[in-house]
């Protein structure tokens, strides 16, 4: 399967991990597209972001729908992680790979002790 | 204030993480329910909001450094919404204490394989 193929799968894998656990998608769709789509690194990184970006729009519409929250809670978090975006775009060509991969991995094992304890 | 000024510095710190896509949200999300007491679906909703400012942020940045790609996106997009729209009608719909275990295996799983992937 060449990657037209694989792609859609792709994205329907983060989609799937986006809606149902509220977020993220980014743990499944960078290794597929780094190992079996073969998109170098920096690059699997930011499109899983532009990829994960409207699956949230529409993950973030169907639970406000079916299940509202406070928008007042949210809004610290939101203008926090604006600026962080900002900062953080900044710096990301400047940082190396190797150690994208490994706040991102252990981030996921600590979440995954911490979700099954 | 502290109600304001912890999550605002929890936000900022996570977001730097996110525009880089290395699940700054998911630390996000394990920050809420067990350090700051958010419940966890509400947690799963402000955790989707939260990527868009941050995410939008980095990805001004990504697309000005050259990083996207069309093809990748034209591809992708449209089945991540259509499986985004069905998985978030169905997490809406279980209760949240039965998506805790398959969430934390598939952190676990995920951790490891990006950890032990093979480089090419």
């Amino acid at each position: 399967m060449d990657n037209k193929g694989k792609l859609p799968l792709c994205g329907m894998a983060a989609g799937c991990v986006n809606g149902l656990f509220g977020g993220g998608g980014g743990m499944v769709l960078v290794p597929l597209l780094r190992q079996w789509c073969q998109v170098e690194e920096k690059q699997a990184f930011a499109n899983c972001v532009a990829v994960i970006f409207p699956c949230c729009v529409i993950s973030a519409a169907v639970y406000l729908l079916r299940a509202p929250f406070s928008l007042t809670t949210a809004l610290p978090y939101l203008l926090g992680g604006l600026a962080g975006g900002l900062v953080g775009g900044k710096l990301f060509p400047s940082v190396p790979t190797v150690w994208l991969r490994r706040i991102f991995a252990g981030f996921l094992l600590y979440g995954g002790v911490r979700y099954l304890l | 204030m502290t109600d304001f000024l912890l999550p605002l510095a929890v936000g900022f710190g996570t977001g730097i993480l996110s525009a880089w896509g290395v699940g700054g949200g998911t630390l996000l999300l394990l920050i809420m329910t067990f350090f700051l007491g958010v419940d966890q679906a509400t947690a799963q909703g402000i955790n989707l909001l939260y990527f868009l400012p941050t995410a939008g942020m980095g990805l001004l940045c990504h697309r000005k450094n050259g990083l996207l790609r069309r093809d990748i996106l034209r591809r992708a997009i449209p089945w991540g919404i259509g499986a985004a729209i069905l998985a978030a009608w169905l997490a809406t719909a279980l209760h949240t204490e039965v998506l805790r275990k398959p969430f934390g295996i598939y952190l676990l799983f995920a951790g490891v394989f990006t950890l032990f992937g093979r480089r090419r």
